[in-house]
């Protein structure tokens, strides 16, 4: 739905994996660690982060990386914080 | 149904069978179709001929889940419009059972004497109230308790009323610790002190019920409603909204760099962790506060909670989003416990937080306190209650402010500030802010929860979401529910349309309810036409279409023609 974003590589390096900042919101946060740091391998996708950290992705209402909202299937760039929110509403 | 007239000139008050013409109405759609059948929309709000509406929406007193919503209704002595302002607490349903479908109060009080209006079975009565004058809104709720029973409901002003300040408020009470059920904005509070009423007490309507046209209609159909409440993972007992309040959204709303911070100046707030829902939650917990209350009997959502200190004394009956917003990151504030201590003092004053909040960050911006300086901003806020020069101005908002101290920056439109989402990087709010009749105002259409339909970033779509939301916000303010209670009705509008036919016999169909909806906008419209409300006011301030808002560096660029045929369709 949103323009898939574009990104230089944050290395030369070959090294095929990469740090993202994750942090979970609200009940995502209870019984999990609220914000840690994953080695990933280039090329992951918020969804298979989302699994990773033990959410169920059917359940996310919102992620982004660096405070731009983004979709499940996008792949995550090195060096981002990637936050997932549960459902809600403002009032 | 009758109304209940109300001639503050002559202290007169009797009850009228509800006009044929008002008979589709309740609430915000009640209140704007009496005002302009009724008053003239150029008269002077703060004078005899503006009339003030107190009305409970269609679905009030049945017992649906979240219906007992009270709508308050006048021209705006803030925005120079149309204006309805609700709240929860007990005097919805309470009014619904008495068989009012309003309360109409017009002229005003030939000295500067103050009335209690008082409302029990059957028979009203204006009773002079000298010993209220001068009291903030706890402290009257306390008088109006001592005086008529603890099981009243009471709705006063404080002071900022009194002296007539158009960012004043109306307080309503509720069950219990869950006093600070307010009608902010608009300054309404200001329409009410200028009547001469001081406050309104309901009697309990012990015995009373509303009467029902088709029972089982109408209970399938209630209870279904509160089952898919229930069953939404926003609202239920597991969800965000129930668990965390309306504060839930703060880390998300800073996240997409839309929370105000230091007068609209930054999208996100570099404290905000300590201003986010699950801190809130954690505090109160630690403190033996409450979670989970609710403002209305018989909610299924329980967004409230009770704010305590660090002793667990109840600081305010409950804290929320829009005034951890404007009253916090605003201005620069990252305790709670301050914002609360703010909050509390607001609600005494009978202020609305989000003008309040954003008339401090415009004079701090001035010069007369730093951001973070909870003791420089309290000091004043004080000055409200004390009716210093200062504190009235404080008292009258963002865009007066603004105008006494030379700042270009003041947040408002149609003169009204606007609420916890900066339009820049939420521009469905943007446009909801610049085209509402009601000024700039969350609740007349709020686009947060399309952000996953529409990028909250991008023009495209922004004009007909705010459409289809300020549709949808005129049916909710006018049958007297929660916003939060939308997503069943969205979902499935035969669901209201079964439980109003099951209220009221209307035989209406989804296409009559929609019809409805829209003439309710089309009244507000009118009349802020007649007001002499122009496109011009319809405008975001310029200043925001012309700095960039950190974090993504976004400006409000919806173009005036997009935001001037928002209602082509309507």
């Amino acid at each position: 739905m949103f323009q898939t974003r574009s990104w230089m590589p944050c290395s030369t390096s070959f090294d095929p994996t990469m740090a993202v900042d994750v942090e979970l919101f609200g009940q995502f946060s209870v019984g999990r660690p609220a914000r840690q740091v994953l080695e990933v391998t280039q090329g992951i996708t918020a969804k298979e982060i989302a699994l990773r950290v033990g959410l169920n992705p059917d359940e996310v209402g919102l992620v982004s990386i660096d405070g731009v909202l983004c979709e499940m299937e996008e792949a995550v760039p090195g060096d981002c914080r990637l936050c997932f929110f549960p459902p809600m509403t403002g009032g | 149904m009758n109304l209940l007239r109300v001639d503050m000139r002559q202290q007169r008050t009797w009850l009228e069978p509800t006009p044929a013409a008002y008979e589709h109405q309740g609430g915000r759609g009640l209140t704007a179709a009496i005002l302009l059948a009724e008053t003239d929309p150029a008269a002077d709000a703060l004078g005899p001929h503006n009339k003030l509406i107190v009305a409970p929406g269609l679905l009030g007193g049945t017992g649906v889940s979240t219906a007992g919503r009270l709508s308050i209704g006048a021209k705006s002595p803030l925005t120079g419009g149309v204006k309805e302002a609700n709240a929860g607490g007990t005097a919805g349903d309470t009014l619904a059972r008495h068989g009012l479908k309003a309360i109409v109060a017009e002229g005003q009080a030939d000295s500067d004497a103050m009335y209690i209006l008082h409302v029990s079975k059957d028979t009203a009565e204006l009773i002079p109230a000298a010993s209220a004058k001068g009291l903030g809104t706890y402290a009257t709720a306390e008088w109006a308790w001592r005086e008529f029973g603890e099981g009243c409901t009471v709705l006063s002003i404080g002071q900022a009323g009194e002296y007539r300040l158009t960012g004043a408020a109306i307080a309503v009470t509720g069950e219990g610790e869950q006093r600070s059920n307010i009608a902010a904005r608009g300054g309404l509070g200001a329409v009410m002190g200028s009547k001469g009423l001081k406050a309104i007490v309901i009697d309990k309507a012990q015995g009373l019920a509303v009467a029902l046209a088709d029972a089982d209609l109408f209970r399938a159909a209630m209870k279904r409603f509160a089952l898919e409440l229930t069953n939404d993972p926003k609202l239920g007992p597991k969800g965000g909204t129930h668990m965390y309040g309306t504060a839930a959204i703060t880390a998300a709303v800073n996240e997409m760099g839309s929370l105000p911070t230091r007068n609209f100046s930054d999208g996100s707030f570099e404290e905000s962790a300590s201003l986010r829902g699950e801190h809130l939650r954690e505090t109160i917990l630690g403190r033996q506060g409450r979670i989970g209350t609710r403002c209305m009997p018989g909610c299924v959502i329980a967004c409230r909670n009770v704010y305590v200190d660090d002793t667990g004394q109840p600081l305010v009956g409950t804290l929320q989003y829009e005034t951890i917003a404007l009253v916090g990151s605003n201005l620069g504030l990252s305790d709670l416990d301050h914002v609360a201590r703010l909050n509390y003092l607001c609600n005494d004053f009978g202020l609305d937080t989000i003008e309040t909040g954003a008339a401090l960050g415009v004079l701090i911006e001035a010069g007369l306190a730093a951001f973070g300086d909870f003791e420089g901003i309290t000091a004043l806020l004080l000055q409200v209650g004390q009716g210093t020069p200062l504190g009235r101005l404080i008292g009258s908002g963002a865009a007066a402010c603004g105008r006494a101290y030379g700042i270009r920056r003041v947040p408002v439109v149609m003169g009204q500030a606007m609420p916890g989402y900066d339009p820049r990087s939420l521009k469905g709010n943007g446009v909801t802010y610049a085209t509402s009749p009601q000024g700039a105002d969350h609740t007349a259409g709020n686009a947060f929860g399309a952000r996953n339909q529409v990028n909250p970033l991008s023009i495209e779509g922004q004009r007909q979401l705010s459409l289809k939301l300020q549709i949808l916000s005129a049916m909710l303010d006018s049958t007297g529910l929660c916003l939060f209670a939308r997503p069943p009705v969205i979902a499935d509008p035969q669901l209201m349309v079964d439980m109003l036919n099951g209220r009221f016999g209307w035989g209406w169909s989804a296409k009559d309810l929609d019809t409805a909806n829209r003439a309710i906008l089309r009244t507000e419209l009118e009349f802020n036409r007649r007001a002499g409300i122009t496109p011009a006011d319809h405008r975001i301030p310029e200043y925001m279409r012309q700095e960039p808002l950190a974090p993504h560096g976004a400006v409000f660029d919806v173009p005036d023609s997009e935001l001037d045929a928002v209602f082509d369709e309507l």
